[in-house]
């Protein structure tokens, strides 16, 4: 092969891989926000959120990187929640074993409660947003009392704008469960909460 | 609940979440942010060396090449690949010169008229 040929294989293969690598880094920073606060509200953890959310790009990137960009969203919600299901599963079993355990240590230094991050903040709220932010937290509450799957439906489809082939694609079930998952989900928490903000 | 209500509910809650984003703590973003670039770096490296399709394939040729070098090596050079049975008469028989001489053939006629008169024997008998 001449070597302006050769040359010319090699810058575009470099090009086409530097475009997948900006692709895909434009991807996880437009769901990473999201999915943290997915992972938070199924763990109720954050470092537990932040792990699951490391993990399921590191897996994307390093087995699905190749897909199409438009298979990626539901992929790595599909991951993620393999994921959140097993720290939830490893989770459970970690209690099991610590209940049996006659003696326990000291509490969690991670569930211990910072002063300094508990204490009021000086700065004075405008009306309007702490009524937003006492909304965000009422809404933030239910969801977590939600049963995950519902959990999962609503999250997905609200915040994360996936539709419901999407949903079902990363729930890993059927677009019929999906939307009695989604609709049992607004009906308890509209029944909590009302009307939102 | 109307469809009107659900919608304007799903409205305001989507709101609220999307919201609820700019509420997260620049530590939490900056973690993230090292996530995503670890795994786009992880994404750049050479997918042949990550994809671990190859390994059952090269694994079971390493195994196949390994089973053939130590059978080969089992084997001495100039020994037969069949077992040759060593029992004493064939010892007595190579120290015995006499008797390699009619193997040799030296007195084959009288092997044959041996042969003959056993038969007759057995004939006559």
């Amino acid at each position: 092969m001449p070597a302006a040929l050769h040359a010319d294989v090699d810058d575009s293969t470099d090009s086409s891989a530097a475009r997948n690598s900006r692709a895909l880094n434009q991807f996880l920073a437009g769901v990473e926000l999201k999915a943290f606060k997915i992972a938070q509200a199924a763990l109720r953890h954050e470092d537990d959120a932040l792990d699951a959310v490391q993990d399921a790009m590191l897996q994307l990137a390093r087995a699905y990187a190749h897909r199409p960009a438009q298979e990626w969203k539901p992929l790595f919600y599909r991951i993620l929640e393999n994921r959140i299901r097993d720290m939830q599963r490893r989770r459970t079993v970690r209690g099991r074993v610590i209940a049996w355990l006659p003696l326990r240590g000291g509490e969690d230094e991670d569930d211990e409660i910072d002063p300094i991050a508990q204490a009021p903040s000086t700065e004075p709220q405008p009306p309007r947003r702490l009524e937003l932010q006492e909304a965000m937290d009422a809404l933030e509450k239910a969801l977590g009392a939600l049963p995950r799957r519902q959990q999962q439906a609503f999250l997905l489809r609200t915040l994360e704008g996936l539709d419901v082939a999407q949903t079902a694609a990363a729930m890993g079930c059927s677009e019929g469960s999906v939307k009695t998952h989604y609709f049992r989900a607004l009906q308890s928490l509209r029944g909590q909460l009302g009307e939102l903000v | 609940m109307s469809p009107v209500d659900e919608s304007r509910f799903e409205r305001a809650a989507s709101r609220l979440l999307e919201q609820s984003l700019l509420h997260i703590d620049a530590r939490t973003r900056s973690r993230l942010n090292q996530a995503r670039q670890a795994a786009v770096a992880a994404a750049a490296r050479p997918r042949w060396w990550r994809a671990p399709s190859w390994m059952p394939a090269t694994g079971a040729l390493a195994a196949t090449l390994l089973v053939a070098l130590f059978l080969w090596h089992r084997q001495t050079p100039g020994e037969l690949p069949f077992e040759v049975s060593h029992t004493p008469e064939d010892v007595e028989l190579l120290a015995d010169s006499d008797a390699l001489e009619l193997m040799e053939g030296e007195d084959g006629q009288f092997y044959e008229w041996a042969a003959t008169q056993s038969d007759n024997g057995a004939s006559e008998g």
